[in-house]
């Protein structure tokens, strides 16, 4: 049998770019300390996975918004909506978790990069929800991607919020 | 060459045409992939090619730039990949793929880097196959090595996928073989397809209901046309001998296939009678046998080509023949892990009298569609690729199969009007992909797919599929009423979903005079739905925005307002109004759980004076609805409600039927403007099993039903199907427990009373719907009898409640008949009876494929119980 077949097309149910140099990161960093044993590799940790971040939802996206599409693609075991880290509120982001590893992968491939509420959003594949990752990891609480921001995005808070700051000041 | 030209034009036209929406671009590059609309995909190895192509049309400064040369293997992998989607000549493409590959064939590494995409490229790009044959027919006549390999290597996988059932693989691994028929001795594939038949013979003796043997008729009678197109008039007689056997089989009728109607074929002049695809298929190559075996779509390939583009890099011999491979037909066949049901032709636009799709006893339709089927559902991990090989459909037929792309549906009809082999490639395509969401019982793949697909289909040529797509909505919305009822409602799924990656577009002002019928009309209700849908997606405002003023009133103004639905113990004269302030408090307050059994004790009092026979009603429904006034804010703040009052709703549901049916009262009451979150609710509770399926049953026939009113809900029937899909689910996650190898006896023992109790349990809610909804299709429901005799219910509003109370039954029926072929005794027992028989090398890949589902099953037991 051979060992593995490659499709002659790529594939939309691969960890995207973004989550591959995350894990490259943190490989570089282990090697600094050698005598740890080493983490299970990062293709590992997703092969099961049936978690999903989803982003470039607008703050105003709900969660039931969220429920009404994202189960077409399985039951939704865990919804974990991201919360700016200081006001609480929804910060256009989100985990969606289901219960078997093929309705993420499916999810990546019919809901990622469609939209709902009429912006097109991200899916990427995740190694699994953990306490504290709900809350926006930016300065003022969203998310970083909303810091330096120079266009206006009615959906994600308008400007950026380091720009918009400036202007209070 | 004129031709060709015109279609690189074409391209670059679709390109520019694409770019209709910059706008929407969120600004930030890294997420640009995801954000751009028009974004085209082009394989990694697609890339070069263009460039190539424009730096040797119009060669720069050559010294400067100093030539790159690409290595052999990148290059045969690139040019194998996009076979036939260049404007070259596909032939000529052929014919140099053949030479380059001869001229590194001793390098090993070569040879079996491109046969692995060469076997590859069969299986995931249908579309291409007869390309890809055409290399190891040309590579005959300059090395036969190569096509002897070719046969070898794709042999190996048609064996493999044979002995593992694997049907669809099986069929385009063979076409291949079709497509080689000239350098074969004596019958070639014939053969093959004479010892498939004979299976299909004895598959059929054994068993008088047997699928496996359809789905082989149905892969040889696909198989004849592309053999007779390469193969030539010297196996006419062959294929026509094959044809008089089949057709018995091919015309059979199977009971199950009452049940896979998409069309009510009693109701007159709707889209499309049912046709089993190799019934349908049968009478194509009959009628095409009878003209000679013209094959007009099928691309075909000249044997004196070679010699044409350079005579003397040719073998001199003549070509070398081949015997045909000899292929095991496993006995007993396996029939593969996904369930076979026969299958029904559907089209939305053959039935109409210009031929802008193929007339249905036009072979090119079965043709044209098993090709455009094939590529959606094995390319099903990117749709952007998908969306571009439909758009360029036309390049993978003869020349002539098709208009211009995008030609508008009024000029089509003056050019091609009487022109009964010149078709409209996007009508073909929105048809192939509607026949693959309205596959009955199942499609293969989660209807989101088909979704998906669609929009990006209408992302990559916007105004050539648009049209198409506006004419199938409303040759659908038509006929709604005779419709299977689970095909409405993937319509209508699929419609909102749709819409709402569109903006909401849409021209409802034609359909305002739909808005006077009797909310019993089906097309009234889908309005209905669709908008209620819709908002789910979105938000009232929103969606009101984008409709035309009359339809607006169909939406709640209520829902305009940022705020939760009302509490009805707000108002003083609601019964139990205090009590009910009360538990919202006391909720809120997290207070003890004594405190809140005083309050409810406090209305039970009250209740016991007013003389109501079960005081756990009125208390329960104050719970639940505190209970959901206080979650109101979203799914989260709701399940964490439930968490603090699970214990007591718990408590309930073992004590009272009717209370524990009063609770899904509740939940509905209180979300009744967005039944969507009522649904969503339900689903939860189940899952909490504070509700069981049953008590969800029971009460949309017993509680809500009234006289048949709430069949028209589309939320009800939702509500129904997805608890009854939660039951069906997990019996299918049992039977595939017990078909794992290996189970120690002790485990059998259990899974198998679990599986037993499960089944009876499963057949007991379906005998529940199936009576009630015959009881209202035949007007035997009391309160359908009691309304009409009193004159409360109009005679035609009876007949639209009959017609839909017999739409119900058809799906029940149907999702009843289906779970019993895969998890009732009969079929259980066969599936054991096969594994025990296999060989061992089988287990391994079993077991993988069972813990897999193994997992699955655990989970739903955590979410069950």
């Amino acid at each position: 049998m051979p060992a593995i077949r490659k499709n002659t097309v790529e594939r939309l149910d691969r960890p995207s770019s973004y989550a591959t140099s995350k894990n490259r990161r943190k490989n570089n960093r282990r090697d600094d300390d050698s005598r740890r044993d080493p983490t299970p590799e990062f293709e590992d940790k997703l092969k099961d996975a049936t978690t999903l971040y989803v982003g470039n939802l607008s703050f105003y996206t709900t969660e039931e918004q969220i429920h009404e599409l994202f189960s077409k693609c399985g039951e939704i075991k865990r919804l974990v909506m991201g919360l700016d880290r200081f006001q609480k509120t929804p910060c256009g982001f989100c985990f969606v978790e289901y219960y078997t590893h093929q309705d993420a992968l499916d999810c990546m491939k019919y809901i990622g990069g469609t939209k709902l509420d009429e912006r097109v959003i991200r899916t990427d594949l995740d190694e699994g929800f953990a306490e504290g990752r709900q809350y926006g990891r930016g300065k003022s609480g969203g998310q970083v991607r909303d810091e330096y921001r120079n266009e206006f995005d009615p959906g994600r808070g308008g400007y950026g919020r380091a720009y918009a700051d400036e202007y209070d000041d | 060459m004129a031709d060709l030209d015109v279609k690189f034009d074409d391209r670059e036209d679709r390109r520019d045409r694409g770019r209709y929406n910059r706008d929407n671009r969120g600004g930030n590059n890294k997420r640009r992939r995801d954000d751009e609309d028009d974004h085209h995909y082009t394989p990694r190895d697609d890339r070069r090619g263009p460039q190539r192509r424009r730096r040797d049309d119009y060669p720069r400064d050559g010294q400067r730039r100093g030539r790159y040369e690409e290595p052999p293997f990148p290059k045969l992998r690139r040019m194998i990949v996009n076979i036939a989607s260049t404007a070259k000549l596909p032939e000529d493409e052929s014919i140099e793929i053949a030479r380059l590959l001869r001229d590194h064939y001793d390098d090993e590494d070569i040879r079996n880097q491109f046969f692995d995409v060469f076997v590859q490229l069969i299986v995931d790009q249908p579309f291409k196959i007869p390309f890809v044959a055409a290399v190891a027919f040309y590579g005959n006549q300059v090395k036969a090595e190569i096509t002897t390999e070719a046969m070898k290597r794709v042999g190996e996988r048609l064996q493999e996928s044979l002995a593992a059932g694997q049907w669809r693989e099986f069929k385009l691994l063979l076409r291949f073989f079709a497509c080689l028929q000239p350098i074969f001795e004596e019958d070639g594939i014939f053969t093959l397809l004479g010892q498939l038949f004979d299976t299909v013979v004895d598959l059929q003796s054994a068993n008088e209901n047997d699928v496996v043997g359809i789905e082989l008729v149905k892969i040889i009678l696909l198989t004849i046309p592309y053999a007779i197109a390469s193969g030539g008039d010297r196996f006419h007689d062959k294929a026509n001998e094959l044809l008089n056997s089949t057709g018995i089989v091919a015309g059979n009728t199977l009971p199950v296939e009452a049940l896979i109607h998409p069309y009510d074929d009693d109701i007159e002049d709707t889209v499309i009678n049912y046709h089993s695809v190799i019934g349908l298929l049968q009478q194509q190559l009959t009628a095409e046998s009878q003209s000679g075996w013209k094959l007009a779509c099928i691309p075909k390939f000249h044997v004196d080509a070679m010699q044409r583009t350079n005579p003397e890099d040719t073998l001199q011999a003549t070509p070398a023949t081949h015997v045909f491979p000899t292929f095991t037909i496993p006995s007993p066949v396996n029939p593969g892990s996904k369930p076979l049901f026969p299958e029904a032709y559907f089209s939305l636009f053959a039935n109409q009298e210009s031929s802008i799709v193929p007339a249905l006893n036009d072979i090119a339709a079965s043709l044209i569609r098993d090709a455009i089927v094939d590529t959606i559902d094995q390319l099903d991990f990117n749709r952007e690729v998908v969306a571009k090989f439909l758009v360029d459909l036309d390049c993978y037929w003869s020349h002539g199969t098709f208009a211009n792309r995008g030609i508008a549906l009024d000029k089509f009809l003056q050019e091609f009007g009487n022109d009964k082999a010149t078709y409209k490639s996007e009508d073909m395509v929105i048809d192939a992909i509607f026949s693959l969401l309205f596959k009955l019982p199942t499609p293969e793949h989660k209807l989101v797919y088909y979704h998906s697909l669609i929009t990006q289909c209408c992302k990559a040529a916007p105004a050539a599929i648009a049209p198409s797509l506006g004419r199938a909505i409303r040759s659908i919305y038509k006929n709604l009423h005779a419709m299977d009822l689970e095909l409405g409602h993937r319509f209508l799924d699929w419609f909102s979903h749709h819409l709402s990656n569109f903006e909401f577009r849409w021209r409802w002002a034609e359909w305002i005079d739909d808005l006077k019928l009797s909310k019993l009309e089906p097309k009234k209700a889908f309005i209905v739905a669709a908008l209620d849908k819709e908002i789910r997606l979105s938000f009232a405002k929103r969606v009101r925005q984008t409709l035309p003023e009359e339809f607006s009133l169909l939406i709640p103004e209520r829902l305009d307002e940022d705020n939760s639905p009302e509490f009805k113990y707000e108002k003083p004269e609601t019964p139990y109004a205090a009590e009910g302030q009360m538990l919202l408090q006391q909720l809120r307050k997290k207070a003890t759980h004594e405190q809140v059994q005083e309050t409810i004790d406090r209305i039970h009092a009250q209740a016991e004076e007013q003389g109501i026979s079960d005081v756990l009603v009125p208390s329960t429904d104050a719970f639940v609805t505190a209970i959901c006034r206080l979650g109101a804010k979203s799914l989260s703040h709701f399940l964490s409600c439930v968490e603090r009052g699970r214990e007591r709703l718990v408590n309930i549901a073992q004590q009272s039927d009717s209370a524990r049916r009063q609770i899904v009262t509740s939940v509905v009451e209180y979300w009744k403007d967005q039944p969507g979150i009522a649904v969503r609710i339900i689903d939860l509770l189940l899952n909490y099993t504070i509700l069981a399926p049953m008590t969800v049953i029971q009460w949309v026939f017993g509680d809500h039903m009234g006289a048949g009113e709430a069949l028209t809900e589309s939320w009800v029937f939702e509500m129904v199907s997805n608890t009854v899909t939660k039951v069906t689910n997990r019996n299918r996650q049992i039977a595939s427990a017990r078909l794992q190898r290996g189970l120690p006896a002790e485990q059998v023992e259990m899974v198998d009373a679990t599986l037993t109790k499960d089944r009876d349990n499963a057949r007991e809610l379906f005998r529940y719907i199936e009576d009630a909804c015959r009881g209202l299709a035949e007007g035997a429901a009391d309160r359908l009898i009691e309304k009409e005799s009193s004159g409360a219910l109009s005679a035609e509003d009876g007949q639209l409640i009959r017609a839909w109370g017999k739409r119900w039954s058809m799906v029940f029926v149907r999702k009843s008949a289906i779970e019993e072929s895969v998890v009732g005794e009969q079929a259980v027992e066969a599936r054991i009876k096969f594994l025990a028989a296999q060989p061992e090398p089988e287990v391994v890949e079993l077991v993988k494929v069972d813990e897999a589902n193994g997992a699955g099953a655990e989970d739903g037991d955590t979410a069950m119980e």
